[in-house]
C-alpha cells in the first residue's frame, strides 16, 4: 500500500483527473465519445466534463468505528452515496458536511474542503456534499 | 432493469454426492495458522467419509486467500505423493456453492473421482498484526482506493450499512427487523457445540441497546472475525452408496453475476443480490421451487445480506424480508424456512460459508445440533457481492 494511503493519488491515470479537477474547485465526471457518463472510469479514452455539483442523497451511514487508523480523529462522520442530477445512476461516494444528519432523497450540493489525515503529511482538496 | 446475468452451467443434477464433512476448530484468536486449520478440517472430513488421504485424487482451494491447503501442503501433511487433480475454483463464499459443479465436471471427464474442497482463515489471530482480514482486498482495488476509501466509505460494514439504510428507505425495513435476524442466529449458535458464540445469548433488548458501529448497524449486525475452517469430500452418487454415511446428492447449482462487479456503489439494484440470477437455474436443475426447500443457509456477513437473500431466493416478496424475519420465519424449530441453523457468520464463525455447507449436510443426515424435522432438500446461498451461487442438496 502507498505510504500516503488513504489519501488519493492525483497522478493515477484512470482516477487522477477527478482529483486534479477537485484541486481547481471543479466536480468533473468522465464521458465517453458516445456522450454517456462513464463511472467508475475504466478507460482513459474519456472526456472529463464539469457537472452541476447538484444531486440527491442515495444512501448514507454515520461511521462510529475506526476502521482505518487515518480516521481515528474523524469519527463519527457521515459518508454515503450521492446520485448526480445529470444522471442519478452515477453515484459518488462522499462525505456529508455542514449537517448533524442527513436523509435519503435530500438535495445536496458539492463543496470543496481540505482532505487531511493525521497519518499523511500531504493534503488534497476534496468534493464533499452539503445540504442544498 | 437488468443489472446482472445468470452464468450458464451444465446440468449435473444427481451426479455427485457430498460424502464427508469436517470443520477445523472455530475460535477467536488461537495462534494457529490457516494451513493447520485447513488440514484439521480435511482430516475430519475424510474421517467422516471413511476415506483415506490416498483415496483423494482431487483437491480444490482458493489461492487468493493465503495459506489454503494446496497439493504440496496436503502431501506434506499426509505423507502422500500420488497425483492430484487440482482446482483454484474452490474455497468458501460463492465457491462453496459452485465447487460441487466444478468437481462434477472433473469427475465426468475422468480427471478425478474423490475431490476435497477446503477453506480456512486465521483472521482472528492475524488481526493483531494488521495483516489479512476481509478489508484488505477492497483497500487494494484501484477505484475503491481512489474514489471510496478517501471519503471513509470503507470497508464492508460501511458498504452494507449503506445498503441497509437504502433497504429501510425503499421497503420500510426497521432496526428491530435487522435485530430479529441477529437474535435468531444467536439462538441457533447457542445450541451448536462448535459455535464461537455458543455461550453468549442475545435478546432484542440487548441488540437495541448495543452502540452503533456504522448506523444502522451495531456489532451484532456484523459477522464475527474468527479462526476456523471447513472441508467437504465429494464423489459420485454411485460410489457414495457404498460409503458409511447417508447419501447427500448435489441436485442443482446456479451462479449469478452483477455487472457492477465488486463496486457495490454502482450496482443497478442496490438492495438486491445476484441470487436473483443464481437461484432460478439451480432450482430448475433440481426441479424444485423455493416452497420445496426445508432448510436454508446463506452467506451472511451482515443482517441485511440475510434479508436480501431470503427475498431474492423467493421465500417472501422483495422488500418483505425484514418483516418475514421478525415474524419468526427463520427459526429452526418453529419457522417457515429454518435458516443458518448453526448460527451463520454472525454467531457460529466467520469461515466464509464452508461451515454453512457442512451444516446443511448434517441437517440432511439428521445429525445437526438444532435439527430440523426430517429435511429432504437443503439450499446454500453463496455470496461475494459481485456474484452469488445457489447450491441445492437433496437426501438421496
Amino acid at each position: 500500500m502507498r505510504d500516503e494511503f488513504p489519501l488519493p493519488d492525483p497522478t493515477e491515470p484512470l482516477t487522477g483527473p477527478f482529483w486534479q479537477h477537485a484541486a481547481q474547485g471543479v466536480l468533473a465526471i468522465p464521458r465517453t465519445a458516445d456522450g454517456r457518463w462513464h463511472w467508475y472510469p475504466k478507460t482513459t479514452d474519456v472526456e472529463w466534463v464539469p457537472v452541476s455539483g447538484r444531486g440527491t442523497v442515495f444512501s448514507w451511514t454515520e461511521v462510529h468505528q475506526v476502521f482505518l487508523p487515518a480516521f481515528a480523529d474523524q469519527v463519527p462522520f457521515l459518508t454515503g452515496l450521492v446520485a448526480l442530477e445529470e444522471d442519478p445512476s452515477v453515484r459518488l461516494a462522499t462525505r456529508f458536511v455542514d449537517c448533524e444528519t442527513i436523509e435519503i432523497g435530500d438535495a445536496v450540493e458539492v463543496t470543496f474542503r481540505p482532505m487531511r489525515f493525521s497519518t499523511v503529511d500531504r493534503e488534497v482538496q476534496a468534493p464533499y456534499f452539503k445540504p442544498a | 432493469m437488468t443489472w446482472g446475468r445468470a452464468e450458464p452451467l451444465d446440468d449435473i443434477a444427481g451426479q455427485v454426492a457430498i460424502v464427508g464433512v469436517g470443520e477445523g476448530d472455530h475460535s477467536k484468536a488461537s495462534g494457529r495458522t490457516t494451513t493447520e486449520i485447513g488440514l484439521q478440517a480435511i482430516e475430519r472430513a475424510l474421517d467422516d467419509a471413511g476415506l483415506a488421504p490416498t483415496d483423494v485424487d482431487g483437491l480444490m482451494w482458493i489461492p487468493s486467500f493465503p495459506g489454503q491447503v494446496d497439493d504440496a501442503a496436503f502431501h506434506a501433511h499426509f505423507g502422500t505423493k500420488h497425483e492430484l487433480w487440482t482446482s483454484h475454483a474452490g474455497g468458501g463464499m460463492v465457491w462453496a456453492g459452485t465447487a460441487p459443479h466444478t468437481a462434477a465436471r472433473a469427475m465426468a471427464e475422468g480427471k478425478a473421482s474423490v475431490v476435497v474442497n477446503a477453506f480456512a482463515v486465521a483472521w482472528a489471530s492475524q488481526r493483531g498484526q494488521m495483516v489479512g482480514g476481509p478489508g484488505q482486498t477492497h483497500a487494494q482495488e484501484l477505484h475503491k482506493q481512489q474514489l471510496e476509501v478517501p471519503f471513509g466509505w470503507f470497508p464492508q460494514p460501511v458498504y452494507f450499512a449503506t445498503i441497509a439504510r437504502r433497504h429501510m428507505y425503499e421497503y420500510g425495513t426497521t432496526e428491530e427487523q435487522l435485530g430479529a435476524v441477529a437474535v435468531t442466529l444467536r439462538r441457533h449458535a447457542n445450541l451448536h457445540p462448535t459455535a464461537v458464540m455458543k455461550d453468549r445469548p442475545l435478546t432484542i433488548e440487548q441488540y437495541l441497546a448495543s452502540p452503533p458501529v456504522c448506523t444502522p448497524f451495531r456489532k451484532e449486525d456484523c459477522s464475527l472475525i474468527s479462526d476456523g475452517g471447513g472441508a467437504y469430500v465429494m464423489t459420485s452418487v454411485e460410489r457414495a452408496r457404498d460409503l458409511a454415511r447417508p447419501v447427500v446428492e448435489v441436485a442443482g447449482v446456479g451462479l449469478g453475476s452483477s455487472f457492477a462487479g465488486v463496486h457495490w456503489a454502482e450496482q443497478g439494484d442496490f438492495t438486491s443480490t445476484p441470487q436473483v440470477y443464481a437461484a432460478p437455474g439451480a432450482y430448475a436443475m433440481a426441479g424444485i421451487t423455493a416452497a420445496d426447500i426445508d432448510v436454508l443457509a446463506c452467506y451472511d456477513p451482515f443482517t441485511i445480506a440475510s434479508i436480501m437473500q431470503v427475498e431474492d431466493l423467493g421465500f417472501c416478496k422483495k422488500g418483505e424480508g425484514g418483516a418475514f424475519a421478525a415474524s419468526g420465519a427463520l427459526a429452526y424449530d418453529t419457522g417457515v424456512i429454518p435458516y443458518n441453523t448453526h448460527g451463520g457468520l454472525l454467531s457460529h464463525a466467520y469461515v466464509l460459508g464452508v461451515a454453512h455447507v457442512v451444516e446443511l449436510v448434517r441437517q440432511l443426515r439428521g445429525e445437526a445440533a438444532a435439527q430440523v424435522t426430517d429435511p429432504e432438500v437443503a439450499v446454500y446461498g453463496g455470496y461475494t457481492g459481485p456474484q452469488a451461487s445457489t447450491l441445492v442438496l437433496r437426501k438421496a
